[in-house]
């Protein structure tokens, strides 16, 4: 499953990595002779209303996906990720005020943070990594804090604290390795939100800027057609589909081998 | 010639939340003024039950944990007041074995890692000299020296023991905390560990601070041992004479109740009523008196003074109370 | 014997499948306990002990485990391949256990003295309050103090010891004619076992129950035990009277478990460790389990030995070519 999953996700990353040299025809350029034209040999998902190759367009548009979801959700890694060990191994107040702010974080949905920092900011590539980036930060402080908790009472962490070892290099080299796994996990089924979120806020118009390709800029200009020319929004729609069900797949498939494996600890 | 290890009045306690909402706060007492000695390549056993403090004790020795009040002197140096850069040095000479050889080791880390972390933190010698030392060590603890590039999962438990008592003897301390080394392994295995441990002893000169709840192990092991009751050491004496003439009440009771390997012993198995009263609320006066068969009042007033019956040997309960002062 | 066996186990096989293939954990084990007897199964960890005793429960994990061959006998009924349904009249009723780790067999949420209740009403016809009053009478009698009082708590609220005794008074609820205890006095402090072993030998008295006592620390062994069996890599090795086990141990096995025992109650000699280790389960020997480690080991051992009685006792029983014979030595 996990493998299918990651065939899946590898299709699309590479698609979309490649784009330049895979669309047929350049994805800005538009032909008013061929709007809201059906599929055809020529252009095979059909054009948009303003003539643009449905394609090349979709090809383009998984890298605008891709690049923000994945800055977002690495940034949130490192910082939340980061957070959540250092409550975990320092405990008290500084634990109690750090996941209370993460708390707060968690209590935002993320199309509205997205749509604060947009309205507020300005919708720039940047502020949107930014959004996503705000409410992902907590999830993954606390599955960061979760097993820090536990790894920090076992025995060779005190070992290593009567061997001289820092805090630094304990939370580093001995409670980080033991944490990733559950970060991982994580990672690819935020990566799916992440996407999700950006089509949702490229769709209600505060994503990255037309004439610029998105995804959910594509759903949003196909709805207006949506009787008429309904695969202008289906296409770009299977395409998050497609990539939100890989990442599932290799998710759960992530979290099945990493249980097994810690329990043989 | 000093003492290895000298500890003085000994002071910890942990403040718990009881209840639902953790609304009911209570303090544990779990070391109260505890005392000892331990010379240069002594093997010093601490014995008792869960809840005594004698884990507390070796932790608090290692200052893992932090002691209220009370001195640690290891060779004369004082641990508690010790810096940063101090403590450093001195975690070098002292180390600890753990009980449990399924936690005692970083699964995601090569046995090698492990091993020459220690010696990477310290700046103990370029890569191929720590290299070689881990090879040393591992054979020294009766390990192939193919062992450096497996994980621990790769072990049983005794072998996983033995990789423990390597990473302690890496540093090259002078003084072992050992936790129940051998509490979680089989009997077999148990007198495999002990042997090497004895030999490494005798070896290195190594001091053992040696926490055990089975005496017939630290009988073996230990040339002095204290018993420890809820906090505090009730008896302390020479090995043989404490298990074969104990004296405190609570000594006899757990020499009594630890089983023998010989049936004809059976008739001597005591019981001892009642439950081990809790660390959270020690009865006043002798926290034994409500278990002992020879309370008397003055028991359930005073805490008994500890009096040195003998040159080695002490104990704290009022069946032997201080000789009288000369007027 | 002067009755028949309350259980009777008979060449008892059971086997894991382990990387496709079919490995035995249990082999050939045959035991008998009668009335008021205690039988002690000892050995080491993978020995086999605690699977013959979920073996004769019925409580192999089905996943990968199967009983091959054999007979567990119970009141002249073979207990094998019983249907689950009657086995689970068995269970709690004519066998009871007591594990190890009494917080994982007492429901957490639910207080004491109704479990036990609820046993007595599953196993039993009692009424709701005749059932109340029998657990109540169950809990003293196992010396909770404050029986009536503690009816009411929670597992929690027990300490180890008396959670054990929760555990006795659930088992002797429906007067069972065995009891199976799987190292009950592990997890506990000394003192404690000392009163917990004490308990057992009163009650089974009491009730005139057989005990099949499983542990690896052959001091409570002495203690509790009238017979023994030793077990290793899944066979019996020995088995005797308590006295002669100790005594005279014959198995070089026994022999050599014995000597690596610091004793509590002898001057620290030299402790003699077994070398080597047990075989894995995966690649069992032919001949004799023991025989790689064993100092007496001649050319038979090849060849599994049988267990056969000694010369001079025909109660005490080993499993050694050397030792015991069985055959003609080369």
């Amino acid at each position: 499953m996990a493998t299918f999953g990651g065939a899946l996700v590898a299709l699309v990353a590479i698609s979309a990595l490649l784009a330049p040299w895979l669309s047929p025809h350049d994805p800005l350029e538009q032909n008013v002779l061929l709007r809201l034209a059906a599929p055809t040999a020529e252009f095979p998902l059909g054009n948009d209303s303003f003539g643009r190759d449905v394609l090349s367009r979709i090809l383009w548009g998984g890298r605008v996906s891709l690049y923000v979801s994945t800055s977002a959700v690495l940034i949130a890694i490192v910082i939340g990720g980061a957070l959540g060990i250092l409550a975990g191994y320092i405990g008290g107040l500084f634990d109690r005020v750090v996941m209370g702010a993460m708390d707060v974080l968690l209590s935002f949905p993320t199309l509205v943070m997205g749509l604060l920092v947009v309205a507020m900011l300005g919708p720039t590539v940047g502020n949107l990594i930014l959004a996503i980036t705000l409410t992902a930060v907590a999830p993954f402080a606390r599955i960061a804090r979760a097993p820090t908790l536990t790894i920090k009472e076992r025995d060779f962490v005190e070992a290593g604290r009567a061997l001289g070892f820092s805090n630094l290099r304990i939370m580093v080299v001995h409670i980080l390795p033991n944490v990733i796994d559950d970060v991982l996990v994580m990672a690819a089924l935020w990566l799916a939100t992440a996407i999700r979120t950006e089509a949702s806020l490229s769709f209600i118009g505060l994503g990255v800027r037309p004439p610029t390709a998105t995804w959910g800029g594509m759903i949003r200009e196909g709805f207006e057609n949506i009787l008429d020319s309904p695969w202008l929004a289906i296409f770009p729609s299977i395409a998050i589909l497609i990539v939100m069900l890989g990442l599932n797949m290799v998710g759960d498939g992530l979290r099945d081998t990493s249980d097994p494996r810690l329990r043989h600890e | 010639m000093t003492a290895l290890l000298e500890v003085r009045n000994l002071v910890k306690t942990f403040a718990v939340r009881r209840g639902f909402m953790g609304g009911d706060r209570a303090t544990v007492h779990a070391l109260s003024d505890v005392s000892f000695t331990v010379e240069q390549g002594e093997a010093f056993g601490l014995v008792g039950e869960s809840g005594c403090g004698k884990s507390t004790a070796g932790r608090a020795i290692l200052r893992l944990i932090e002691a209220d009040s009370g001195r640690v002197l290891f060779n004369g140096e004082n641990v508690h007041d010790a810096d940063a850069r101090q403590l450093r040095r001195l975690r070098r000479r002292m180390q600890i074995v753990f009980q449990d050889p399924y936690s005692s080791l970083n699964p995601r880390r090569t046995i090698g890692r492990t091993l020459g972390e220690p010696m990477r933190v310290h700046g103990l010698g370029s890569p191929r000299e720590i290299a070689a030392r881990v090879r040393a060590v591992l054979a020294e603890v009766g390990m192939p020296s193919d062992a450096a590039d497996k994980y621990p999962h790769e072990f049983s438990g005794g072998q996983r023991q033995r990789i423990g008592i390597a990473r302690a003897l890496v540093l090259e301390p002078e003084l072992i905390v050992a936790d129940e080394p051998v509490s979680a392994l089989d009997v077999s295995i148990q007198a495999q560990i002990l042997v090497l441990l004895r030999g490494l002893q005798e070896r290195r000169r190594l001091g053992f601070v040696f926490i055990s709840h089975d005496l017939g192990v630290v009988r073996h092991f230990c040339r002095t041992v204290a018993v420890m009751y809820l906090g505090r050491i009730v008896e302390q004496g020479r090995v043989p004479q404490i298990f074969d003439e104990p004296l405190h009440p609570y000594t006899r009771a757990l020499r009594a109740a630890s089983p023998v390997p010989d049936p004809k012993a059976r008739v001597i198995m005591t019981r001892l009523e009642g439950e081990v009263a809790s660390a959270l609320a020690p009865p006043r006066g002798c926290h034994f008196h409500p278990r002992c068969p020879h309370a008397m009042p003055v028991c359930r007033e005073t805490y008994p003074p500890w009096v040195q019956v003998a040159a080695d040997r002490g104990v704290a309960c009022h069946l032997y109370p201080a000789p009288a002062a000369p007027t | 014997m002067n009755s028949a066996p309350a259980l009777a186990v008979e060449a008892l096989t059971t086997e894991f499948r382990i990387e496709g293939r079919w490995h035995a954990a249990v082999r050939d084990v045959s035991f008998a306990v009668t009335r008021n007897e205690t039988l002690a199964l000892v050995g080491e960890s993978g020995c086999g002990k605690s699977i013959t005793a979920l073996s004769i429960m019925g409580l192999v994990p089905k996943a990968n485990g199967r009983i091959k061959s054999g007979r567990v006998v119970l009141d002249g009924r073979d207990l094998v391949g019983l249907p689950e349904a009657q086995m689970e009249k068995v269970r709690g009723g004519a066998i009871a256990m007591i594990f190890q780790e009494p917080m994982t067999s007492l429901n957490p949420v639910l207080p004491v003295g109704f479990q036990i209740q609820e046993t007595l009403r599953y196993h039993t016809s009692l009424a709701p309050a005749q059932a109340r009053a029998r657990a109540l009478e169950l809990l003293s009698h196992v010396k909770i103090p404050s029986a009536a009082r503690r009816f009411g708590d929670y597992p929690h609220q027990f300490s180890g010891g008396m959670r054990q005794r929760v555990m006795i008074a659930m088992a002797l609820a429906c007067n069972p004619r065995i009891l199976l205890a799987d190292e009950p006095t592990t997890a506990l402090d000394v003192t404690i076992q000392a009163q917990v072993l004490a308990l057992l030998a009163e009650l089974k008295s009491e009730y005139g129950m057989a005990m099949l006592f499983i542990t690896h620390n052959l001091g409570v062994v002495a203690s509790i035990a009238d017979r023994v069996a030793v077990m290793y890599a899944g066979d019996i090795i020995e088995m005797a009277s308590v006295d002669a086990l100790f005594a005279r141990p014959t198995h070089p096995y026994t022999e050599a478990l014995l000597s690596s025992i610091p004793r509590v109650d002898r001057h620290a000699g030299d402790l003699k460790p077994i070398a080597g280790q047990v075989p894995p389960i995966t690649s069992m020997p032919q001949g004799c389990r023991y025989a790689d480690r064993c100092p007496l080991r001649v050319a038979q051992c090849a060849t599994m030995p049988p267990l056969v009685a000694l010369a001079d006792d025909a109660t005490h029983r080993a499993r050694c070519w050397v030792r015991a014979g069985g055959a003609a030595l080369q």
